[in-house]
């Protein structure tokens, strides 16, 4: 697998801003999903974005990535300013991501969803398709390589022609990571990559995200809501509550900020411990 | 036990990636298309080369067509009938009113009616589902009356227009076996084709768009090219299939001959054929041109005899009870049938 961004050095992150975001307000009608929301995400970082149920991390990642755009505010990437933007237009700028909700081409097997997150890639026309000539059948072979440099990564050999329709969860969220990988993407957005796993699973799911990370200086941005799993992963971390940001910074400096402490991590009640 | 993959080893994803990688299946393939083009031409009477062979390769050709739009793109359409309408008179019109020959008059064709799809398939970039359904069900009636409009049979007074001479390349199709051999031929090739595209990145596209279409978006497919692109290549078999259909087994054209009924068929083949499979369309094609001609002979030869009516009558209620009992049971169609055989051939006949 080639690391698409091979000058990134160490994980701790470059000073290089991937993508900044500017006092980003998104509204529905009277509810106001985000209010003023600013932070920087550092070219090969891992970023979290952490706060209770209804903070608003979800749709945090869904202004990112297009789905919703901010009603103010400006998002920018890689220097450039967007507001308005169809996700297929920020996937072919190199952001990918993965659901909270698992959501694959259920009725395909691992291997062609991992195949199809590699569409990006594939330059080869319909005709071409069609007669299985020129590029067509030559990239079909070059993917299939890369996909499986992917599948060997995640492990998941033994279910490369299974639909994923019948895998179990854990396995369904390792090939949903792999189809995102397979677009070899800049920025990686994970959306509560951990949600509904056992220790032993999260345990591999933290080690695959250090390693897409470590090995391809991958930029990722995670929600998760599992303390110990982004204290340990994180660079830096923001706190998000109500749609408003309380707190920025390392791991250390967040888990020490009171107010995040009070709004998130919970207020030690007189009389515990 | 027969159906053993064992000791065949992939040295190469393009072995691996082969349309059929198991041995068994090539020779199965080469077999079945030995029969088709040495066997039954040589056995079978003009009757049912005419009546049962034709229609079966010409509708497998549509059903094909329709499944690449509603098998591997999940877009619904209940206009393959008007489509086919569109293919037979686009064709008839440019064989009889220009000097093409008649290859290039196929394929443009096919061109127009890929053009028609695309047109229609607009809606499908707004809505989804019982909706699209509803708007290609008007595209069916509405093209019927378009073709029914004077200046596309060159106002022939009857509204009835007979197909010109086929002519491929020098070769004159005329007898049955001809015909049988041309429509055979078509569909080898087409079938092929489909195989490919659904095979490569423009079919895992479509069937991203079917599983999931927000998360197709979000790895960069574009909803609406990959949408408007199913209706086209659909639209293209769908037509082939028309002028086959006007030019080879009607032999002359007239647009009610394309009515609803031909679309309902069609859709009932590739739901009990299987969605989302080529060899399904076929399979499904075959069966819904068998059913009535067995509905005909065995009755009678069992001492029963059904009167036409009643024929017909239960031909609806084997359809009807075999698409609910296929929507229920085994969404896959016989397709899924007949790999679950192939499954149970692999040990048989020991138990484990």
């Amino acid at each position: 697998m080639a690391a698409n961004a091979a000058d990134v050095t160490s994980r701790a992150g470059s000073s290089e801003v991937l993508l900044k975001v500017e006092d980003v307000e998104l509204r529905f009608g009277g509810v106001r999903a985000l209010r003023g929301v600013s932070f920087e995400i550092r070219r090969g970082e891992i970023f979290s974005i952490i706060g209770p149920n209804g903070a608003g991390k979800s749709s945090m990642l869904n202004c990112i990535n297009g789905f919703y755009h901010p009603t103010s505010g400006t998002i920018t990437y890689k220097g450039q300013p967007r507001k308005a933007m169809r996700p297929y237009v920020t996937a072919s700028q190199g952001v990918a991501r993965t659901f909270q909700n698992i959501a694959l081409f259920k009725g395909m097997s691992t291997l062609d969803n991992i195949m199809t997150g590699r569409h990006l890639k594939t330059k080869a026309t319909l005709l071409e398709n069609a007669f299985w000539f020129g590029r067509a059948k030559r990239e079909e072979m070059e993917h299939r390589k890369f996909c499986e440099e992917i599948i060997d990564f995640l492990n998941l050999q033994h279910v490369r022609k299974t639909p994923v329709g019948t895998l179990p969860y854990g396995l369904q969220k390792r090939v949903e990571l792999g189809r995102a990988l397979a677009a070899e993407p800049e920025l990686l957005l994970l959306d509560e990559p951990m949600a509904g796993m056992n220790l032993e699973e999260k345990q591999d799911m933290a080690r695959f995200v250090l390693d897409v990370n470590d090995e391809f200086g991958m930029t990722i941005c995670l929600i998760e809501h599992d303390m110990g799993v982004v204290m340990d992963l994180s660079d830096r971390i923001v706190v998000l509550d109500h749609g408003e940001m309380i707190g920025q910074g390392t791991p250390a400096e967040v888990s020490n900020d009171p107010k995040v402490i009070e709004a998130y991590l919970g207020v030690q009640e007189e009389g515990e411990a | 036990m027969i159906y053993r993959e064992s000791g065949q080893f992939k040295k190469s994803y393009a072995a691996d990636q082969a349309i059929l990688p198991l041995r068994q299946d090539q020779v199965f393939l080469i077999g079945a298309l030995l029969v088709a083009f040495l066997v039954i031409p040589m056995v079978a009477s003009n009757y049912v080369m005419n009546a049962l062979l034709l229609p079966f390769l010409i509708y497998a050709l549509a059903a094909i067509g329709l499944n690449l739009l509603v098998g591997y793109c999940g877009q619904i359409s209940l206009g393959t009938g008007g489509f086919m309408a569109v293919g037979a008179f686009a064709a008839w019109n440019l064989a009889t009113r220009t000097e093409l020959p008649m290859p290039v008059v196929f394929l443009l064709a096919g061109l127009i009616t890929a053009g028609t799809g695309v047109l229609f398939g607009l809606p499908a970039l707004r809505i989804k589902g019982f909706y699209l359904a509803v708007t290609t069900l008007a595209a069916q009636f509405f093209l019927i009356w378009l073709l029914q409009r004077p200046w596309f049979n060159n106002y022939s007074p009857t509204g009835v227009i007979s197909a010109p001479e086929v002519n491929m390349f020098g070769w004159v199709v005329d007898s049955v076996t001809d015909r049988y051999y041309l429509a055979l031929i078509i569909l080898v090739v087409m079938a092929l084709l489909a195989k490919n595209i659904v095979r490569s990145s423009t079919g895992r596209k479509w069937m991203a768009i079917r599983d999931m279409d927000v998360a197709a978006e979000i790895i960069g497919i574009r909803p609406m090219a990959t949408k408007l692109k199913a209706f086209a290549v659909s639209s293209f078999f769908v037509g082939i299939a028309g002028v086959l259909w006007g030019f080879l087994y009607l032999g002359q054209l007239e647009a009610e001959a394309f009515n609803i009924y031909v679309s309902f068929d069609v859709l009932f083949m590739i739901i009990i054929g299987g969605l989302g499979s080529i060899l399904g369309s076929i399979l499904g094609a075959a069966f819904v041109v068998l059913v009535p001609i067995f509905l005909n002979v065995v009755p009678s030869a069992i001492g029963l005899p059904l009167s036409t009516a009643m024929i017909s009558y239960v031909e609806i209620f084997i359809f009807g009870s075999l698409i609910i009992f296929f929507l229920i049971v085994e969404p896959h169609g016989m397709a899924r049938l007949w790999s679950i055989i192939k499954q149970k051939l692999r040990l048989w006949p020991f138990p484990y």
